[in-house]
């Protein structure tokens, strides 16, 4: 194992998290808060409870998937993609480090620093409304679980992506409006039986169900089932990254 | 005795169906620097990717030292530094982070020392704490060449190091390039000036659409394919060549005051005591006479056109 490429790769992306700490922290803390005016105060006045969950505390999960979602994809995307843009991709592809070493360093950073955002952001929520945490190492269990995944994804968005269009196209058109539809900021038996059943098909109702249960030990679906898909889509990303190694995938001609 | 890189066979086809490299062998020699000579497309950066592994080969294999590029990729690469011919460089970094970087990539241990030397050398030390953004295009191909060097290789790649640089760092990026010769650093370089190969390689390689043309010591190399051609200065001018002297392989210039000879140094006969006398005998006399050897330019340029 080369740890020092490792090392090499996971400070050099958290030095860029540092450089451009004003977009990386503050604009998805700043969106969280907008979040919990809007939907909190202005909405959350009319909608008391659910489940039994004052509705400020009820979106907090939701919120916090939702920027982990989309910093994970947009900091993973982006760590490879640049290199990819800019030609220096050359002296990771000459270095000597494996795929494996590769993935650790790329991954392991924009999962930190989605991490980080996290914490941050439930640090936030707290200043709006009081929390309690009924299963923090189930929650922290999720957490980096759900980071790591989605930087896995984020990865292959960036190696898949031959423009900046297509690095933004499947956050945005896919993976926002699942978080949206997952239950962010309603329990999905609020809906209508049909849409109900439909929002069952959305992988994102599963995470946010099992974050929401180690927060309040409510959820719409069952906390196992919520790891096990967790699992299966970690294991997908997994497989890919496995294939875009062994066949040079967008990354060796 | 080893090699410092064994390439056989080596060839890449690329998706398009173009075939960059058809079965190149070479073996490149411990501690010399090689010129790999050739036009552009010829397929010099494609036997460069693939030495370093960007690019997987179609078919062939390449050793460094003993270890194969792709079974025993991590003891190959380390050996290797590569200095692409782009200037692909992290714009936002500052010199000495990207320096480091390359260092721990390569699996060496920061050594503050050794950079601080390496960044002296290329005269960017006074420019460590700046971002990469903020540099001369000049001074960025300093910093890739710093970047290179950083896990201190045993074999470089320089793909076309001069190309778009001053006077004055193509002289300090060749008397670095003697200095890394002379610590024990094998040197492969590409360049489009070839009175710099003539001046500091020790082999030459031509190459021309894939295919290795020819590989030689650069001075058997100019011996054997190398013409001279002799000039002469005539006392008068003469009008066409009398019958006597159409024989030769001359040339009339500057209104019949000159005459240039082309002679092949290797054959056994020059002819030109047997001119110089016939020229005496038509009653045309020499004022002066210089000879001069081909550059390997010229030979470059003639290996190449033969090719087409």
């Amino acid at each position: 194992m080369n740890f020092e490429a490792i090392k090499a790769i996971y400070l050099f992306e958290m030095a860029r998290m540092r450089r451009t700490l004003l977009q990386s922290v503050v604009s998805p803390v700043l969106s969280t808060s907008l979040y919990f005016v809007v939907f909190g105060a202005a909405i959350g006045g009319r909608i008391e409870e659910v489940d039994g969950v004052q509705y400020g505390a009820f979106i907090v999960p939701g919120l916090m998937m939702l920027t982990l979602l989309q910093n994970s994809i947009a900091n993973a995307s982006f760590g490879i993609y640049f290199p990819k843009f800019v030609g220096t991709i050359y002296e990771v592809l000459s270095a000597p480090v494996s795929f494996v070493e590769i993935v650790i360093g790329y991954v392991g950073a924009a999962a930190s620093k989605s991490l980080i955002l996290g914490i941050i952001i439930l640090a936030t929520a707290h200043i709006f409304v009081p929390l309690e945490i009924q299963h923090p190492f189930w929650m922290a269990l999720f957490l980096v679980l759900t980071a790591v995944t989605f930087s896995l994804f984020g990865f292959i968005i960036g190696i898949w992506a031959d423009n900046f269009e297509k690095l933004q196209l499947i956050p945005l058109l896919i993976v926002t409006p699942l978080v949206f539809l997952g239950g962010s900021f309603y329990s999905i038996d609020m809906l209508p039986p049909f849409w109900r059943d439909v929002t069952l098909f959305n992988p994102v109702l599963y995470l946010i169900s099992g974050f929401r249960w180690s927060f309040f030990e409510t959820a719409d679906v069952s906390v196992g089932v919520s790891i096990a898909m967790i699992c299966v889509f970690l294991t997908i990303c997994i497989a890919l990254v496995w294939w875009i190694f062994r066949t040079g995938y967008r990354l060796k001609a | 005795m080893q090699h410092a890189i064994s390439i056989s066979n080596l060839s890449k086809v690329y998706d398009s169906g173009f075939t960059a490299l058809h079965g190149v062998d070479l073996d490149i020699r411990d501690g010399e620097i090689l010129a790999l000579l050739g036009p552009n497309g010829a397929g010099k950066t494609t036997l460069i990717s693939l030495i370093c592994g960007i690019i997987n080969p179609s078919g062939g294999t390449v050793t460094v030292k003993g270890h194969d590029i792709i079974k025993d990729y991590r003891a190959a690469r380390k050996l290797i530094g590569l200095v692409p011919q782009e200037l692909h460089v992290e714009t936002f970094e500052t010199v000495w982070d990207t320096v480091n970087y390359s260092r721990g990539l390569f699996g060496k241990k920061p050594d503050r020392a050794l950079c601080e030397r390496i960044l002296k050398e290329l005269s960017l030390w006074e420019k460590k704490d700046n971002k990469i953004l903020q540099l001369s295009g000049g001074m960025k191909r300093r910093v890739m060449i710093a970047k290179a060097l950083a896990h201190e290789p045993n074999i470089l790649f320089l793909d076309e190091p001069t190309a778009g640089v001053d006077v004055e760092l193509r002289k300090d990026m060749w008397q670095l390039v003697r200095r890394l010769r002379a610590s024990g650093v094998t040197i492969i370089l590409t360049t489009h000036y070839i009175e710099e190969a003539e001046e500091i390689a020790d082999r030459v390689a031509v190459i021309n659409k894939g295919r290795l043309i020819v590989v030689d010591e650069k001075t058997e190399l100019m011996r054997k394919l190398g013409k001279k051609q002799l000039t002469l200065e005539l006392s008068n001018g003469i009008g066409p060549l009398p019958e006597t002297l159409s024989g030769y392989d001359l040339e009339v210039e500057d209104d019949g005051r000159r005459l240039i000879y082309r002679y092949d140094t290797q054959a056994g006969r020059t002819g030109i005591g047997s001119l110089l006398a016939d020229l005496n005998r038509a009653g045309i006399s020499v004022k002066d006479l210089d000879t001069q050897q081909s550059s390997l330019e010229d030979i470059f340029v003639s290996l190449v056109e033969e090719a087409r």
